[in-house]
């Protein structure tokens, strides 16, 4: 005996529409309430990255990076420039490495931040969005001061950072981190441990590691479904080996493991871990000039370079073939985000309609990173 | 049974634990106002007053200004624009670092250098420029800058530029320049060719 299926109606998500974060069309089969399939149509935000850096040159592409995932800039400039610098084998100093990643783990927060307080919107959640965004806000303000730009920075060279720290600088990090570790209890009351909150995301959009390994979902969404694994910790780069920090994971404190709950706790305890990092930075951060190891010209030997690093969303690689010239041959962007819109048709396969927003919430996708 | 009780009061509890923050916060009201009216008042722009060389670090993503009096034409902005929004025309002074009072052209720049080139055309169209801050590093005049900050003295910051045309974006900083006063100094050989 077969399954009795009605008519599956067909319903568009998108592509304006303020729960799918940005320009994307869901073309959802419904049988009834019951989601039969989930297609995402993606595409609407295309701006031929790729093609692009072809043409311009090695320092040009990094405003161009920026745009990709415009919620965590200073990653996706790290992650390029770090690219960039083992092919050209040069040696950033120390103190350029230490203000990397400061200031990397500072965009993380900022970038969870905002994926958390979204989510909270996407369940209906108003109270948290609006705390996180103030304190998102704080965030930006110090990337003001420090080079000038709140979203698209431009600050992470190839072979050092645009500018040094300004003076007090350290000490506005150390205030804000002493402001913003207890707030983290403070969203876990309002919302993490919220009931209601629990009933819509705990047990939802389970996805099992398996399923999330086959489909190459990468970073918190992948840890949320218990498999521990953080290009931080299993590849370092950069002189991410010489902290001390844990890789949280999901363990199905509210339901089954892997899901949607799973998933915005992992990036909750991610901030904790960051602020952790942060700390060790600023404790040992030298003194020295961060315009050392800039290199006059950038100009590559022939060559190809694939290079992964931990951006907020996942792993966040580049690969980079070069053919001598000051211009890039062929530059790829593997975009965490986009494995992770891949997986969303199967994990949302026979829940209801209205959960389809809350599993893609909770993949923390950004669309100029997915379309490029 | 006592399962569907136990829920009703953790909703209830958890729920008036959230409303307890938010009440919080609404008795802090006055001390921790972070919205600002707009228009009436603005955040402060970051200073930066920095300690190092200004000329050095131009720390602000404004709108960009170009001191035309200081410009020689080398073409290094238009070169670091990945976007390709600065424009510049440029022809051969016949007389290198003399002043060309009837087309306003002054033959020295304020560091000194004596001018080779006359710019009959720099636009940077505003609607195009992605802000990266690229072009003004390269400049060996220091005559293109965002405005503001380290530059508040040459220029006032200027970042509410908004228009109601387009085109008003677009900002010619070259001098008028007549097409025939400067064949007097440039005589056009391409066209005397064709």
């Amino acid at each position: 005996m077969g399954v009795v299926h009605g008519d599956l109606m067909t319903l568009n998500i998108g592509p304006q529409h303020p729960s799918t974060h940005g320009v994307l069309r869901l073309k959802v089969k419904t049988d009834g309430e019951i989601i039969s399939e989930v297609e995402p149509i993606i595409g609407y935000l295309h701006r031929c990255f790729e093609k692009h850096c072809e043409n311009v040159s090695y320092e040009q592409v990094i405003p161009y990076t920026d745009r990709c995932d415009y919620i965590a800039a200073m990653n996706n400039n790290f992650g390029y420039a770090v690219t960039v610098e083992e092919l050209m084998e040069i040696k950033v100093p120390e103190r350029v490495e230490y203000i990397r990643v400061i200031v990397a783990e500072l965009n993380r927060i900022a970038s969870h931040l905002l994926a958390l307080g979204a989510y909270g919107l996407d369940v209906g959640a108003f109270t948290p969005f609006l705390y996180m965004f103030r304190d998102r806000e704080r965030i930006l303000d110090l990337f003001e001061t420090l080079c000038g730009a709140r979203l698209l920075y431009n600050y992470i060279w190839v072979g050092g950072v645009s500018h040094d720290l300004p003076p007090g600088f350290i000490d506005a990090v150390y205030s804000f981190l002493d402001y913003f570790e207890p707030k983290i209890e403070e969203y876990n009351e309002l919302l993490t441990y919220n009931k209601i909150f629990i009933e819509r995301t705990g047990d939802v959009g389970v996805m099992p590691p398996e399923v999330a390994v086959s489909y190459g979902v990468t970073g918190p969404n992948l840890r949320g479904s218990g498999v521990k694994w953080d290009i931080r910790k299993n590849e370092p780069y950069s002189i991410y080996d010489k902290f001390d920090f844990d890789i949280p994971v999901g363990a199905g404190k509210m339901g089954t493991v892997g899901d949607c709950w799973d998933r915005y706790y992992v990036r909750m305890v991610e901030m904790k871990e960051s602020v952790k990092i942060t700390r060790q930075a600023l404790k040992g951060i030298p003194t020295g000039d961060v315009h050392q190891a800039l290199p006059k010209k950038i100009r590559p030997p022939q060559g190809s370079i694939y290079k992964r690093t931990e951006s907020p969303r996942g792993d966040l690689a580049y690969y980079i073939v070069s053919d001598g010239s000051p211009i890039p041959y062929r530059l790829k962007m593997r975009s965490p985000a986009f494995t992770a819109l891949s997986v969303l048709g199967e994990i949302s396969q026979g829940w209801m309609m209205s959960d389809v927003l809350v599993i893609l919430g909770s993949l923390d996708i950004v669309l100029g990173e997915i379309d490029r | 049974m006592s399962k569907y009780f136990s829920n009703i009061f953790e909703a209830v509890s958890t729920l008036l634990t959230g409303m307890g923050i938010t009440w919080r916060h609404m008795m802090n009201i006055r001390k921790d106002n972070v919205t600002l009216q707009y228009p009436e008042e603005r955040w402060p722009r970051p200073e930066r007053d920095i300690g190092f060389d200004i000329d050095d670090y131009n720390v602000i993503r404004s709108r960009l200004q170009v001191d035309i009096d200081d410009c020689i034409g080398c073409m290094k902005c238009e070169r670091a624009c990945p976007v390709q929004c600065i424009k510049i025309v440029t022809t051969k002074s016949g007389a290198k670092g003399e002043d060309l009072p009837d087309i306003n052209h002054t033959g020295v720049t304020s560091n000194g250098t004596k001018k080779a080139l006359i710019v009959s055309r720099y636009d940077i169209d505003m609607t195009e420029c992605c802000y990266c801050n690229l072009c003004t590093y390269p400049c060996p005049e220091e005559c293109i800058y965002m405005t503001g900050g380290p530059n508040s003295h040459k220029h006032p910051i200027d970042y509410e530029f908004s228009q109601y045309d387009r085109n008003d974006l677009i900002y010619k900083f070259a001098k008028d320049v007549d097409e025939e006063k400067l064949s007097k100094y440039f005589p056009r050989k391409e066209e005397t060719k064709a």
